[in-house]
């Protein structure tokens, strides 16, 4: 009676377009003052002490500082000089670009930890030049927009740090490790497509005509971009820098490479860059508090018992219920950004892990790619709504493109699932597991 | 449009308002002390671990002051499928229930934090690191409840003051 309450309130709501992080708390409120019906006040006190334990984790401080890196690379220019620089690299002809768009999408995600900050900085260049290039303007907005979901694998990842402050028993530096192969893993399977769609279509061919940029100084145009991730990886794993800390030097780092290098962020463009990335912070964090609460709920008033004997009986096994699980969040995934994904379904989902033992970290993985995939499968995608913005293409017409993405992409979810060293071997290897 | 895309990419050029100078000024030296944190363990091999205390609660207000601010604007996180389609009538009556359930929430939410901040002031608690009065950092949660509360009234009667006959473009 009480779940009822709690998942109809809390769905109800959802579906109308309330907040998630309100339905959360709401749904949550409510069923806790129903379970202590005798004393409904004391027992509302747990809405706000869960609230509060919700955002007061130090390693959640990570989450805006990676935000702001976002924010601050965004508008930092390396973008465009990164561009340039992989053109020269691979040189020009059909599916060129194609790949060019992924290659820098990867690369800046080892910069930022956010899917559609990636989607705006690779196709605020990319999508452009692709047009002159005489590729299709929906195409082009689906290799963007699937590309840029390889940003929440490859780390850091904002991702990644929302499961580690909801999963006990999985690090940030474990999992930042884990997610590296699982993202070139994707990125390869975005690459195979996207070039053999180019080249079958005949896209692209007006990009033979392009000039090549020259190689050297291009190298030394996108130096000061391809050096970012070397710090914020290499610090963490050489042991300089906490997480945190490695965002709050990518965030001075960027600021130079913006202000003083390319001279692309003055000092009035400051107050906005804080601004936004302070607000885009907030609202993932506000769901991530108000989710401690309907997360208590389910813990503590035993919603989850039920669900998890439903399927140990069902005789499904781990490789079924893994099966069912991807399945159920491929759906979700269309209507629900990630964040919100890891927060409602954790409290389900993580008596199941104990159930088949299923390690955290590589659960992590898998769910996170399966939020990446999200990411860019109609009718609901943060970074393919971005990528169409830019474009100037309404999203049904990506369809028959981006479908062949989101397989591909599946196809190496499906690897990660199978094989779990993919993800597991890295973070193994430099002892963090 | 999702949240992070209408944050991110159209910047709504709004009037500054007191929650963004709190957002930024607490983001600005959650970065210096963070900073601050590397250079002085890197110079002296020691770490000043108290500001762990103060940078949560940083975090904390950031939280709340954001919240408010895309209160405001109603760009927090939601399902659109409903919300932004259909006629322009129940599109107003889905903005009015959401600002209304939402200032209902985080009223009830803020009543619950000053039991709280009641308790913390009668017994005299106190911060882990610091050793400071617990209610110097919890009285801004209850505050800022009470102001996202108001922020979300202020859209539900900015939602009910647009009339019902403006054309919208499905």
């Amino acid at each position: 009676m009480i779940a009822v309450t709690l998942f109809g309130v809390f769905v109800v709501l959802m579906v109308a377009g309330v907040p998630i992080g309100v339905s959360l708390g709401l749904g949550g409120a409510l069923a806790i003052a129903l379970a202590n019906a005798d004393a409904p006040l004391l027992g509302l006190m747990a809405v706000p002490q869960n609230f509060h334990a919700g955002l007061a984790k130090y390693p959640l401080l990570a989450l805006p500082m990676f935000v702001l890196v976002g924010s601050i690379f965004d508008r930092s220019g390396v973008a465009q000089r990164m561009v340039t620089f992989a053109v020269a690299l691979v040189g020009r002809g059909p599916g060129m670009l194609p790949l060019v768009a992924i290659l820098v999408a990867m690369v800046l995600g080892g910069i930022s930890g956010s899917g559609p900050a990636n989607a705006a900085a690779v196709g605020g260049v990319m999508i452009a030049a692709m047009a002159r290039a005489g590729y299709p303007a929906p195409f082009s907005a689906s290799v963007v927009g699937a590309a840029a979901a390889t940003d929440i694998l490859i780390p850091p990842s904002i991702a990644f740090i929302v499961y580690s402050v909801s999963v006990p028993g999985a690090s940030v530096p474990a999992l930042f490790a884990a997610g590296m192969f699982p993202g070139i893993l994707a990125g390869l399977a975005l690459i195979v497509p996207a070039v053999w769609l180019s080249r079958r279509n005949g896209f692209g061919k007006a990009e033979r005509e392009l000039p090549r940029p020259p190689l050297w100084a291009s190298f030394r145009g996108a130096f000061w971009g391809l050096m970012a991730p070397v710090l914020i990886l290499g610090g963490m794993r050489q042991g300089w820098f906490t997480p945190t800390e490695a965002a709050v030097v990518a965030v001075f780092y960027g600021l130079f490479v913006g202000m003083v290098i390319h001279r692309t962020i003055g000092w009035r463009d400051l107050f906005e860059i804080l601004r936004e990335a302070g607000e885009i912070s907030a609202v993932i964090m506000m769901v991530l508090g108000l989710a401690g609460i309907f997360a208590y709920s389910v813990n503590t008033l035993g919603i989850a018992d039920p669900l998890v004997k439903a399927v140990e009986s069902s005789g499904l096994g781990s490789g079924g219920t893994l099966a069912l699980l991807m399945v159920v969040l491929l759906i979700v995934g269309m209507f629900l950004d990630g964040v919100s994904i890891f927060l409602i379904f954790l409290p389900l989902m993580y008596p199941l892990m104990q159930t088949f033992k299923w390690d955290p970290v590589w659960f992590g993985v898998l769910l996170t790619m399966m939020v990446a995939i999200g990411q860019f499968t109609p009718p609901m995608a943060v970074n393919l709504l971005v990528a169409c913005k830019l474009a100037n293409v309404r999203i049904e017409e990506t369809v028959r493109w981006v479908l062949w993405l989101v397989a591909s992409f599946l196809v190496a979810t499906i690897a990660v699932a199978v094989f779990p060293e993919i993800a597991l071997w890295l973070p193994r290897y430099y002892g963090y597991l | 449009m999702p949240t992070l895309l209408t944050l991110a990419k159209l910047p709504m050029k709004t009037k500054r308002i007191p929650e963004d100078w709190i957002g930024v000024g607490a983001m600005a030296i959650l970065c210096l002390i963070t900073m601050a944190n590397v250079l002085i363990r890197y110079f002296s091999d020691q770490s000043f671990a108290m500001t762990e205390e103060v940078s949560i609660f940083l975090m904390l207000l950031l939280t709340l002051a954001g919240a408010s601010a895309a209160m405001r604007k109603d760009a927090h996180m939601r399902i659109e499928f409903f919300y932004e389609t259909g006629s322009t009538a129940r599109q107003r009556l889905l903005q009015l229930f959401s600002a209304l359930v939402s200032a209902v929430f985080f009223f009830g939410l803020g009543l619950l934090f000053c039991r709280i901040l009641f308790d913390e002031i009668k017994f005299a608690e106190t911060s882990m690191g610091l050793g400071l009065p617990r209610w110097i950092y919890t009285m801004w949660v209850p505050l800022f409840c009470f102001v996202i509360c108001a922020r979300a009234v202020g859209l539900a009667r900015r939602v009910s003051a647009k009339p019902v006959t403006e054309a919208q473009a499905e």
